[in-house]
């Protein structure tokens, strides 16, 4: 038996919590400080935090509302979103950020990267990679902040993220974000087995056992969003995390 | 130097109930001293199920009106859905007399963990449809500051009022005519008319007067939209839980081992912030212990004596620890520093009538007043 960390990723807009549809369609599903309280008593392994306005309007990480959340979580919290300088990293990190997610920064300023792993170790960096297929079928790196596909390659832009300093690679599907179709595990299997440093999968999560598919096609963690936020055909919004003995008895011990 | 002490007032305690002039200095007692509460509960047209099911044939009338209105639907009716015994129990009625609800929780931004894991295994294993609907939470903030600082007393006619406006709508929109209610006589029936005020004008008055923003996506209905509702659209309220016994016990029982409910102390306690506003606001600031209005409903229906009511009231009203925590995260939600909300708290109460309000008939044609007794009159015959 192996257990593997089990992720829900929040997304802040405005202030307030969303969830997206292949990165549109914006639903709001409420309060993020109330949402991490919930998830906190649901014991889960880790909450991802996205603030996916802060690179795109060139804002700064809003620390207050960082904090206030990061008060409510007793588990380890990942933010991302808005990171340009060490100092604002340095900030997160002493109230109460256990890792950074960059993203923009790893098209704009890779030494950043670089720079936080030497200050903070790489375990507390993490880089994620949005992933969308282009017309011809094949993965390339999408730039969320600029709305579009570029030409580089996940693989190659994995790497290079590890070789700057990466201590994780948090790997996300435009194409199937908030399908709950289940994971690519073409795309994780892709780019799990070629890089040294833990892989996050996310995107497209629908059940427990997408998990366990995620986890064998080389991933060390896996997120969801719509998952742990929605229940039923009429996506209620409704908090939800998996009993661990779901978790064990079709997770861990099938791995 | 000679003090005059003032005379400590002496409440006046209901011979059968416990509630007392504190409570409502308005209620009145008969010749045997039970209270004018009591005896509206005694008058309330219900049945009693000591002896056989004397609803069974009104019941059963009422399902198949539900059924036949929703042939070709999804749906024959809607249900709200907070996760506490209610509509947790109601939920479970409804399913096992064969309706097909829609079950909406409305979210207002204060739900427990134990409110969101209850709902989500009542759906789950009735297999009923979910519906959220989710308040804007910035603005719904906004509004509880605006109460607080209106100093009035029934902060939850801001969830109230947009429940019951979110839910009809919802109705509405999807053909829906009946909405079964958790509200019931058995346990809930005798409320102290000074603790409670739900007028969308007052609500309205309070936020121009308090808010820093107008209300926009609030659910709210006015005068005319819920005359709309309920002439135009009929959709109808039905209490379902006052045809069949409700004995609170039994249905917590029921709901334990049928649906893995989980208990979470006090009545409506499954909202973070209603713990806090019957434990500690409405107690500290008001001088109301809710639980008495409860208690007393649960001795009319003959679920409790008087004696063990009492002894439950001896119990506190909010785990020490948990206020502290409560506290801290109200605060937090709220925006508000600790001093602030201190002296929020130590402002003198105000009624919601010193704000805007829909005038009774006589307030706004306050000429005719004269009539007022003539009118009594005709009515008592």
């Amino acid at each position: 038996m192996r257990r593997v960390r089990v992720i829900p990723v929040l997304l802040l807009k405005n202030g307030g919590l969303v969830k997206s549809v292949k990165f549109k369609d914006f639903k709001y599903v409420g309060d993020p400080i109330n949402a991490v309280k919930i998830f906190n008593e649901k014991e889960v392994d880790e909450i991802v935090i996205l603030d996916i306005d802060a690179s795109k309007e060139g804002r700064e990480p809003d620390l207050d509302k960082i904090k206030e959340i990061a008060s409510e979580a007793f588990i380890p919290l990942a933010y991302g979103g808005g990171i340009t300088r060490i100092e604002q990293i340095k900030e997160l990190l002493f109230n109460g950020i256990e890792k950074i997610v960059l993203n923009q920064s790893a098209f704009n300023n890779p030494g950043l990267i670089t720079e936080a792993a030497r200050q903070f170790g790489s375990q507390a960096v993490v880089v994620s990679i949005d992933v969308k297929k282009n017309l011809f079928g094949s993965y390339k790196v999408y730039q969320h902040s600029k709305g579009k596909n570029t030409k580089r390659d996940p693989l190659d832009f994995a790497k290079e993220a590890v070789q700057l300093g990466a201590g994780e690679i948090f790997l996300n599907s435009v194409d199937l974000d908030g399908t709950q179709k289940g994971y690519d595990l073409t795309l994780v299997e892709k780019i799990a087995k070629e890089i040294e440093v833990p892989l996050i999968a996310c995107g497209g999560a629908n059940g427990v056992s997408n998990f366990r598919e995620a986890i064998q096609a080389g991933s060390s963690a896996c997120a969801a969003g719509s998952l742990f936020v929605f229940q039923g055909k009429h996506r209620a919004v409704l908090i939800n995390y998996p009993s661990q003995k779901d978790l064990k008895k079709e997770v861990f011990e099938q791995i | 130097m000679t003090t005059i002490e003032k005379p400590v007032t002496q409440a006046r305690q209901c011979s059968r109930c416990i509630l007392d002039t504190h409570d409502d200095p308005g209620m009145s007692f008969d010749e045997q001293g039970v209270c004018s509460y009591c005896n509206m509960y005694d008058a309330l047209p219900k049945y009693d199920f000591s002896q056989g099911d004397p609803a069974k044939s009104e019941r059963e009338a009422i399902i198949s009106k539900i059924k036949a209105s929703g042939k070709g639907k999804d749906y024959d009716c809607l249900i709200g859905l907070s996760g506490g015994v209610d509509s947790t129990y109601l939920a479970y009625q409804a399913h096992k007399m064969g309706l097909r609800p829609l079950a909406v929780h409305f979210d207002n931004g204060w739900n427990s963990e134990l409110a969101v894991k209850n709902i989500e295994n009542v759906v789950s294993k009735l297999g009923i449809d979910l519906y959220t609907y989710v308040i804007d939470w910035e603005e719904f903030r906004d509004m509880q500051v605006a109460f607080f600082k209106a100093s009035v007393i029934d902060i939850e006619a801001l969830t109230d009022h947009a429940i019951y406006a979110a839910l009809i709508k919802l109705a509405s929109k999807n053909k829906i005519k009946y909405m079964l209610s958790g509200n019931n006589i058995a346990t809930e029936a005798i409320l102290p008319s000074p603790w409670i005020y739900k007028d969308f004008t007052n609500i309205k008055d309070i936020q121009k007067r308090f808010g820093t923003r107008p209300i926009k996506s609030y659910p709210h209905l006015g005068y005319f939209q819920r005359l709309y509702y309920l002439n135009i659209k009929q959709v109808e309220t039905i209490q379902i839980l006052n045809y069949m016994p409700y004995d609170k016990d039994d249905a917590k029982k029921t709901i334990i081992e049928e649906l893995e409910w989980r208990d979470y102390g006090g009545k409506h306690y499954e909202s973070i912030f209603t713990r806090f506003y019957q434990g500690y606001i409405l107690p500290t600031k008001f001088k109301v212990d809710k639980r008495k209005a409860h208690l007393s409903s649960l001795i009319c229906s003959g679920q409790l004596t008087k004696e063990e009511a009492l002894e439950e009231l001896k119990l506190p009203i909010y785990d020490p620890d948990l206020l502290e925590e409560d506290k801290e995260f109200v605060l937090k939600k709220l925006k508000f520093t600790e001093k602030e909300f201190d002296e929020l708290m130590k402002m003198p109460p105000i009624p919601h009538k010193a704000y805007g309000h829909t005038k009774s008939f006589f307030e706004q044609y306050p000429f005719l007043k004269f009539l007022r007794p003539l009118i009594k009159n005709i009515r008592r015959y």
